[in-house]
């Protein structure tokens, strides 16, 4: 199983600061996102979702657990290895679009293969463009372009590597429902179409019914998932997440360290056992 | 509010620090030149008055030949006179002296003595509590001498050594029998030595007139005031004479020193500004990034209520602590400076000067803190008007900063560039010439004004052009482009680098059109491949003119004449003069008559180059009273007028009259070496000929040549180094920028990190960006410079200017720009690359 997953969490923990401070981001993760599947994180907000995708894409080392893209084992890279892995197998698609505002639409897609020195391959780049369709935009800057047509030249940036795995961090987050459709049913094509892995982390039900599995995040543990969501049952589960957490509130001291994050989603999120 | 905005304001601390660093700069080396300046002065004024300590009244002669330099003898007081003066009432005793330049030293190794500072000859009048016999004796014979401590250690020679001295008569040996010091344990007043010698001695060989004294120290009977005596004292001896009180004459003789301390003040003070300006660029550029950075910030403080006038005071109050921190800061260093300064002055001229620290006077601390805050706050006055204008709905919206086309200020530059321009063709077509320096320095400001204000217009092509070279890689890709991004403040940037170097540019072609100039006009109008010159300038040194007829006789040598230089009074008007064998000068000068003829002059004819028959309003037949150190007054009669040359300059006595001069020697000796000679062999002749005479050297024409253009090294290697101060200020602008810049795209270095760039790629990124700024500043600079550089030596035109660029320095000043953006980079690259990704792309 281990070589069709594209990415792998064993047994990850994250531990942000010290004694009093001290935060259980995650603990004790482990999952398995396979080739070719579409996956959402879901989760109340402070759950942990963006710092397991930062882990997971090497961005931010683990305190405990180890993490795999492919066969190359992430934690314990060194920066000159973390930046072979993303440029060779880790695509990435940010919430705020994150476009470089002095090049144009189709520099910036290629800004990837720029930087590792690849030449595109003709075919998959007019395939990828065709998809994302932004045909006549391609000269444009950024500052030139909706927020719709920003992200979708984002996601051709992340396809045209043709990295093991795209990270999407709320892709659809900073967009409205016309333009979120549009770019979620482009990354579920490319992972329908193409067999591109896609993790990504999102808080709106729709969005992650594009998904080909879900998996539920609560107090940084891996509570639930559901394959082939749709948007009620989605809902639902994350319904029946928060009445859980709600329940088991009171009297857990564990619950204070997230009371902020917890208090700001309207709900509740607790681990179901004590720490080990 | 204030409270709260300064705190905004410290959230920026590394920013704040460089542009401090700038004013610190600035400030330091003002309050340096000053603090250096003001105990130089007030250390030889206190100096001069311990001189002068045992004496109330001084009586000089008055220079017949307007030389007013007291080193020199021109004019004596006889012992009738110093007689007269001792019998005035209300003289307790009166000291004639002889104290004069020009007793040289032979050293243990067979040469001069080296040094710049006098060389005095005195006659001994005894000890007193000013000057103490360290060992031995006074001179009490016509063959010893008393020698000032410091020349003991620095020759060596010990009391029974023979020693010899060349004054106004050849080499002679001496017996010494004594070491004298002065009060304080010191070893000379102020670097200089002194011989004495017995005072007959001193009166024949210093001033070749027996029965004469320089000047007559006179002191004042118990009740007499200084004043008093003066008055009594200029009466008994006539208008003819000058008499001073001790102060007046501890003020003429400090003058030179207060001169030389001037100099130093200007100097430094120029340079001073120059960095200070540079350094407001860098801080505009600063205070207009706070602003922009904090566009938010102050528009939520509009929208709680504050007045557009309440932000700009709080954005001023922000600049003037920063120029006042700033300046407190360069003041204590200056201070710290003006104290090295004094140390090494003391140590360049051996002296001990007589003041315990360093002086500071008030005007220098309120001076320099005032400049500092000035500086600062006029180039923070543009970015806080702007940041009043931030309308309070800013604080809703995200930051967005458009920008402003750049239309307007490319068509206010282009329109002062081309003023200034005009300026500089009007007073090269001589349409317009006076002033000068409105002219010349308006046109040389405006065209400057003028690029500084195209700058932003033009840094985007000239950066992408540049970026080109980079490369096609895809860090120097994106350095190129962040470099275009803003181009107000790339340019601002770049213009505080260009200041600097424009201004050296420009010196350079300066200096290299005046060395090219020069060097031709050695090699076409002077004849002479040999050169016989003195070892030092003061006009005492040099070998027997009759030494000409000699050097005449060497084989291969076709013409060689023999030049004495003098200052003397000339038809009523104080002048240089020289005189020599006209028709072998006019040979070897290439002289032509413009009136009457070049012919061998007899006693009483002089010959005149057109400038001086001008000023002497003179023709030939006209005869002019002349007036000698020595000779007294004579006529002499024009008998040619030259055109004016070169080569030589001003009237040309003959021989004859010569014998007045103040030194019995030929100061040079032009020596032309016919087409079938060997200049090697006659050179070695010539020196065969010097050999016993210690101060005079052959030089070759090329030598002369660098010795003739040497002084412009020195200058333009001080103007370096100077300037190099302005240039160490725009990199810290430089650097600051590119801090703003990382800083401000931390979220974009996170995402090409994020997506597979490395460090390395980064950081040169980065440094790619900090080349272009620096390049541009440079280029801007070198081309400006070199323009105005070239404009300047058209406009003075003249012989001795060969325009001429230079190329060399001119790659080497860009070569220069390219490091100091390697430089500069360093830290924001560091920064750039060790910024965590993730970080970076959470940053909001
Ligand atoms: N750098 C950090 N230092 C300390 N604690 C952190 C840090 N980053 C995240 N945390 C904490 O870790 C927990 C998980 O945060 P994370 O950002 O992963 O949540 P999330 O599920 O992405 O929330 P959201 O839906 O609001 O984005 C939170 O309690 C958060 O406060
Ligand atoms: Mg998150």
């Amino acid at each position: 199983m281990t070589g069709e997953a594209a990415a792998r969490a064993a047994e990850v923990w994250k531990i942000y600061g010290h004694g009093e401070a001290q935060v259980h981001a995650l603990r004790g993760v482990s999952a398995d996102f396979q080739r070719g599947q579409f996956t959402a994180i879901m989760g109340p907000s402070g759950s942990g979702k963006s710092t397991l995708m930062h882990c997971l894409a090497g961005l931010d080392d683990v305190s405990a657990g180890e993490v795999f893209i492919g066969d190359t084992r992430v934690t314990g890279l060194g920066d000159a290895g973390l930046t072979k892995l993303r440029r060779e197998k880790v695509g990435f698609i940010f919430q705020q679009f994150n476009l470089l505002p002095t090049l144009t639409a189709q520099e910036n897609i290629l800004l990837p293969l720029a930087i590792s020195g690849r030449k595109p391959d003709q075919q998959w780049y007019d395939l990828v463009i065709k998809t994302v369709g932004l045909g006549d935009r391609l000269g444009h800057r950024p500052t030139e372009l909706s927020g719709g047509q920003q992200q979708r030249v984002a996601c051709a940036r992340a396809l045209v590597a043709r990295p093991e795995v795209i990270f999407a961090d709320e892709p659809t987050g900073n967009l409205d429902s016309r333009s979120g459709t549009e770019v979620l049913g482009f990354l579920r094509g490319s992972v329908h179409e193409f067999g591109q892995t896609i993790v990504m982390v999102t808080h709106d039900p729709r969005a992650a019914s594009y998904a080909d599995r879900v998996v539920f995040l609560a107090d940084g543990a891996i509570v639930d998932e559901i394959l082939q969501p749709t948007e009620t049952s989605v809902l639902d589960r994350m319904k029946n997440l928060d009445n859980e957490a709600r329940a088991a509130a009171p009297g857990n001291a564990a619950a204070q360290n997230t009371a902020g994050q917890n208090a700001a989603a309207g709900g509740n999120a607790v681990e179901e056992t004590p720490d080990a | 509010m204030l409270k709260a905005m300064l705190r905004g304001l410290l959230a920026h601390k590394l920013r704040l620090l460089l542009s401090a660093l700038a004013i610190v700069l600035g400030t330091m080396f003002m309050s340096a030149a000053f603090v250096a300046g003001d105990t130089v002065a007030q250390g030889f004024t206190s100096l001069f008055s311990t001189v002068n300590s045992n004496l109330d009244v001084q009586v000089t002669g008055v220079s017949a030949t307007g030389q007013d330099n007291p080193d020199v003898i021109t004019a004596l007081v006889p012992q009738s006179v110093a007689d007269q003066v001792a019998k005035v009432d209300g003289v307790q005793e009166s000291t004639a002296q002889v104290i004069s330049d020009g007793a040289r030293v032979i050293d243990k190794n067979g040469k001069v003595v080296p040094g710049t500072a006098p060389r005095f000859g005195a006659g001994w009048t005894g000890t007193s509590s000013l000057l103490q016999m360290r060992e031995g004796n006074p001179p009490s014979g016509p063959d010893q001498i008393a020698i000032s401590a410091n020349l003991a250690q620095d020759t060596g020679y010990t009391v029974g050594d023979k020693v010899d001295v060349i004054t106004l008569q050849p080499r002679k040996t001496f017996q010494l029998v004594g070491i004298f010091g002065y009060a304080g344990g010191r070893d000379s007043l102020a670097g200089e030595t002194t011989v004495a010698f017995t005072m007959p001695v001193a009166q024949e060989l210093m001033l070749g007139k027996p029965g004469n004294y320089t000047s007559v120290d006179v002191k004042a009977a118990a009740g007499v005031s200084q004043e008093e005596l003066k008055q009594r004292v200029q009466t008994a001896v006539g208008p003819q004479y000058k008499v001073q009180t001790a102060d007046e004459a501890a003020k003429s003789q400090a003058s030179g020193v207060d001169a030389f301390v001037n100099v130093l003040k200007t100097g430094l003070t120029v340079f001073a500004v120059i960095g200070l300006i540079t350094g407001a660029f860098l801080i505009f550029n600063t205070f207009s990034m706070l602003v922009a950075q904090r566009t938010r910030e102050l528009a939520l403080y509009r929208s709680f209520g504050a007045s557009r006038g309440q932000v700009t005071r709080s954005v001023l109050t922000e600049s003037v602590l920063l120029g006042l921190a700033s300046a407190i800061v360069g003041l204590i260093i200056g201070i710290g400076v003006g104290w090295l300064l004094k140390k090494g002055l003391e140590a360049l001229s051996h002296t001990n000067l007589p003041v315990s620290g360093v002086v500071v006077k008030p005007y220098v601390v309120v001076l320099t803190l005032l400049v500092g805050i000035l500086f600062t706050v006029v180039a923070a006055l543009v970015p806080s008007l702007r940041a009043s204008r931030v309308p309070p709905i800013a604080a809703m919206r995200e930051a967005s900063t458009p920008d402003k086309p750049l239309r307007t200020l490319t068509v206010l530059g282009l329109v002062t560039l081309l003023v200034g321009v005009a300026f500089l063709v009007l007073k090269l077509t001589k349409v317009w010439k006076d002033p000068l320096w409105l002219v010349l320095g308006g046109g040389c400001l405006l065209v400057f004004a003028g690029v500084v204000m195209l700058a932003p217009a033009l840094s985007r092509p000239v950066t992408r052009g540049l970026g080109a070279l980079f490369g096609g890689s895809v860090p120097a890709r994106l350095g190129t482009r962040n470099t275009g991004r803003n181009p107000r403040r790339t340019a601002v940037t770049a213009a505080a680098l260009m200041i600097g170097v424009t201004l050296a540019t420009a010196a350079g072609v300066f200096a290299s059109s005046v060395k090219a100039g020069v060097t031709d006009l050695f090699k076409n109008d002077m004849k002479a491949q040999l050169i016989v010159q003195t070892s030092d300038f003061t006009g005492t040194t040099g070998f027997d003119p009759a030494l000409q007829a000699k050097m005449r006789a060497i084989p291969g040598v076709t013409n060689a004449v023999a030049v004495r230089t003098d200052q003397v009074k000339l038809g009523g008007k104080s002048t240089g003069i020289g005189s020599a064998d006209a028709l072998a000068a006019a040979e070897i000068f290439t002289l032509t008559a413009k009136d009457g003829t070049i012919r061998p002059l007899q006693a009483g004819e002089i010959i005149l180059d057109e400038n001086a028959a001008k000023s002497l309003n003179a023709s030939v037949g006209t005869e002019l009273p002349l007036i000698t150190t020595r000779g007294g007054e004579k006529a002499e009669k024009v008998v040619a007028i030259i055109e004016n040359s070169q080569t030589w300059s001003g009237p040309m006595l003959n021989t004859t009259d010569a014998a007045g001069f103040t030194s019995p020697y030929a100061q040079q000796g032009y020596v032309q070496v016919g087409p079938d000679g060997d200049v090697g062999a006659v050179k070695d002749q010539l020196n065969q000929l010097f050999a016993d005479n210690p101060e005079v050297n052959v030089v070759d024409q090329e030598q002369l040549i660098k010795q003739s253009t040497s002084f412009l090294d020195v200058i333009l290697a001080i103007l370096y180094v100077l300037l190099g101060l302005t240039i160490v200020v725009a990199v810290l602008g430089v650097i600051n920028t590119l801090l703003l810049s990382v800083y401000e795209r931390t979220r974009e270095i996170g995402m090409i990190r994020a997506i597979g760039m490395n460090r390395a790629s980064t950081a040169w990124m980065i440094t790619v960006e900090s080349i272009l700024i620096s390049f541009f500043g440079a280029l801007l600079g070198v081309v400006v410079g070199t323009a105005l550089g070239v404009a300047i030596v058209k406009i003075f035109g003249g012989d001795f200017l060969k325009l001429t660029i230079p190329w060399a320095y001119l790659i080497i000043t860009l070569v220069l720009a390219v490091i100091a953006g390697v430089v500069a980079a360093i830290l924001p690259a560091i920064r750039a690359g060790r910024l965590n990704v993730l970080q970076a792309i959470a940053y909001e």
